[in-house]
């Protein structure tokens, strides 16, 4: 579903924000992407979402290029940043259906998606208030609901625990499961390494812009958890 | 004194950093100060215009201090249209509320610094305005008196002062616009409505001050008998001619109104800024069947949600709507002035004055210009959406053509009629004034991706004082001016002078339009 091939982003000024990466997410996988701050994560993230360019290698969704076929990667690809910014000057169901309109979401099917996501997450009763009076929660709940509608064949989660509330965050996990059960697959970082650690089935570690390491969740950790493996992954380097 | 020059530094960076936009050095320093040029320019010479109107009235009569009051009402009137929105955004809307306010600075002094960027804002319209006046004067008296240093230091702490009482009517009323649109839950229509009455206060207060200049030379006594409610302003003008007594009790009344204001709103400022940002959301909408459409209409509601649901934005930005569908009605109303007005322009004149009004007016929207950066952190929604910049820019430049476009030919048409233009005539007036309207919105366009603000710490300063803004509202002003002497250098009233704005201006638009279709959806995915 997702193929990262030799990606590099260096900024203007030279510095090298990730340098040689390369992974393969599978349809039906739920992919961990972790490391310290600053090493790359939200550069990769943003650039596999076509929201930023990149200098080297290859990026290929669903089959397609990002950089030479952008609108056939974005049509099956729902991104969320670390700290969604959504229009405060709209309500949110107007968001929703401006983003549904994006995607050419039928009329039905995104009332019907509305109905079972803003439900899931509580948000139905806010949908007629502007956004700017959303708390931090509320706006990372109709971020997720967004993304929902879309069905998108791959899912791009920046941090998404980050601002989630523990009963929100449990829902976000079974509709992940549920998006992966479905064909979709998943490619998110996270801090919260119990989180990756039950959730994912794959993942990778990335230090200072480099992969260091990846590879199924249970072949990696062994019989170490994945808080021990990254501390002595940091550690060696 | 310290902490206040350290918040007032934040203030003026804010407000400053709009004004240029990164990129190299010199291209940056280049176009502001051209910028800064332009307008003072025209403020000069606009402000010296009326002031030479105003002597030359008044000066037969020994009444040149009323030029002063006059000019002065002008600042007061003027500061206030342009500032009171402002308050909101950036006394009480700052994004750097929750971390200016939470360190140990008090909130009287974080207010203070805050209403001291306002007050510059007044200041810089004041100098522009009264300074000429002074010129005026020296130039057009014979009394020696405009040669006096004295005299230019009355005036000079005249125009400083007088924006402190613009500063304090400005916060009070931006303060009020701020509590009603919090307790409102329509909240922008609040706003323009309460915007809409106050502009239509100071259309009746000017359209009034204009009915006193016509009649000035022989009532000029008993206008200034009845100008007892602006007493201050009275004093001004005599203080300005020597009078130090008065220009003290001019001062007195300006600077403490300001002190009593920030002293009263300081008290209460966290409780205010905390009031008039924070409406709850409601939780009783109820979901029904949606419908869908289009890409392209989407991305139009959008604009129109952000453009008629932000105050600041639509006030700004389309006050020349109003004024174009205004000018169209008075010309209507007033048909038989207008009419011997342009009698006495000669047949060869009142085509091209209605072609600059309508201009002018055009001038004064500059919806497209600030559109890209208003995207700022709500870019990636656009950007990670399967979209193609091409149609993107488009549509902002769609949306602006939607709006002026007919509000043109409304006016266009009213103005005509009044005048008794022939069809030709007319037509050609629509014509040039729909090609410089689609010029000057893929000109503003250009002009935003050009100059991009992406990082604001509030929209108000985007919307009212960006290089883009200003650029798009001045250029096209000069380019105007150029048609206008082309009309003149070729033949007034013949075929020759009426195609030279139409040829000029279908120029403009295709040169423009190329470099944004070639080069705009690249520059835009390289912001």
């Amino acid at each position: 579903m997702l193929r990262i091939e030799h990606y590099a982003k260096t900024y203007p000024g030279g510095k090298r924000a990730v340098d040689d990466l390369s992974l393969h997410v599978l349809p039906g996988e739920i992919y961990g992407f972790i490391g310290h701050n600053g090493a790359g994560k939200t550069t990769t993230l943003r650039a596999v979402a076509g929201v930023m360019d990149f200098t080297e290698g290859r990026i290929l969704i669903d089959g397609h290029d990002i950089r030479k076929e952008p609108l056939a990667a974005k049509r099956v690809t729902a991104f969320l940043p670390d700290s969604p910014d959504l229009y405060a000057f709209m309500r949110g169901i107007d968001y929703l259906n401006f983003i549904a309109d994006l995607y050419d979401i039928p009329a039905g099917q995104r009332t019907a998606d509305i109905g079972k996501y803003a439900g899931a997450f509580a948000l139905t009763g806010s949908l007629g208030s502007p956004i700017g009076s959303y708390s931090h929660g509320m706006r990372q709940k109709l971020a997720l609901v967004s993304a929902f509608i879309r069905r998108p064949k791959l899912l791009i989660l920046d941090e998404p625990f980050v601002g989630l509330d523990p009963s929100a965050a449990h829902l976000m996990k079974a509709y992940l499961s549920e998006l992966c059960l479905g064909g979709s697959a998943v490619f998110f970082s996270t801090h919260v390494l119990e989180v990756a650690e039950k959730l994912c089935h794959k993942i990778a570690i990335i230090k200072a812009g480099r992969l260091i390491k990846s590879g199924p969740m249970a072949e990696l950790i062994g019989d170490c958890s994945l808080e021990e493996l990254f501390l002595e992954l940091e550690g060696e380097q | 004194m310290k902490k206040f020059l350290a918040l007032l530094r934040v203030s003026l960076q804010s407000m400053l950093l709009t004004s240029v936009t990164p990129g190299r050095i010199g291209k940056r320093a280049a176009t502001g100060l051209g910028a800064v040029a332009l307008i003072s320019f025209l403020g000069l010479y606009l402000s010296g215009i009326y002031s030479s109107l105003l002597l030359a009235a008044l000066a037969p009569l020994h009444m040149e201090a009323l030029v002063f009051t006059f000019m002065g009402m002008g600042v007061l009137a003027g500061g206030l249209l342009f500032t009171t929105l402002a308050v909101k955004g950036v006394v009480f809307g700052g994004k750097d509320n929750d971390l200016l306010l939470s360190m140990p600075v008090p909130a009287t002094l974080l207010l203070a610094s805050r209403v001291a960027a306002i007050y510059l804002e007044n200041l810089l319209f004041s100098l522009f305005v009264l300074l000429p006046t002074g010129v005026a004067y020296t130039l057009l008296c014979g009394d020696g008196l405009g040669h006096s240093p004295l005299f230019w230091v009355r005036l000079a702490a005249a125009a400083c002062i007088l924006p402190l009482l613009d500063t304090a009517l400005a916060l009070l009323l931006g303060a009020l616009i701020a509590f009603l649109s919090a307790r409102v839950s329509r909240g922008a229509l609040g706003q323009n409505i309460v915007m809409g009455l106050f502009l239509a206060a100071v259309l009746y207060f000017s359209f009034g001050l204009n009915g006193m200049l016509s009649s000035l030379a022989e009532n000029a006594a008993a206008i200034r008998d009845s100008l007892g409610w602006a007493l201050p302003l009275l004093w001004m003008g005599e203080g300005v001619m020597g009078d130090w007594g008065k220009l003290i009790a001019f001062s007195i009344c300006c600077i403490l109104p300001l002190l009593l204001v920030v002293a009263a709103l300081g008290r209460i400022y966290r409780r205010a800024v905390t009031a008039f940002a924070g409406k709850s959301s409601r939780s009783d909408y109820r979901l029904s069947a949606q419908s869908a459409s289009g890409q392209r209409r989407a991305l139009l509601q959008k604009e129109a949600r952000r453009f008629f649901g932000t105050p600041m934005y639509f006030w700004n930005a389309g006050l020349g709507l109003v004024m174009l569908l205004a000018a169209g009605v008075a010309a209507l109303v007033m048909r038989e002035r207008l009419a011997a007005v342009s009698a006495m322009a000669g047949e060869g004149l009142a085509l091209p004055l209605a072609a600059a009004a309508i201009g002018f007016c055009l001038c004064a929207c500059p919806i497209d210009a600030p559109s890209v950066s208003l995207e700022g952190r709500y870019l990636w929604i656009l950007r990670e959406a399967p979209l193609r910049e091409g149609v993107l820019i488009g549509v902002k430049v769609g949306f602006q053509l939607l709006l002026t476009l007919p509000c043109t030919a409304i006016s266009a048409v009213c103005i005509s009629l009044s005048l008794g233009f022939s069809f030709l005539q007319g037509a050609v007036l629509l014509l040039v004034l729909w090609l410089f309207a689609a010029w000057h919105a893929v000109f503003g366009m250009l002009m935003g991706l050009c100059f991009p603000q992406l990082g604001a710490v509030n929209e108000t300063v985007l919307i009212k004082q960006s290089l883009a803004v200003v650029l798009s509202m001045f250029i096209p002003m000069a380019a105007l001016a150029a048609a206008g002497g082309l009309y003149w250098l070729l033949g007034q009233a013949g075929i020759a002078g009426m195609l030279a704005p139409i040829a000029l201006f279908a120029l403009l638009l295709a040169v423009c339009a190329a470099i944004l279709i070639r080069r705009g959806p690249a520059m835009l995915r390289a912001l």
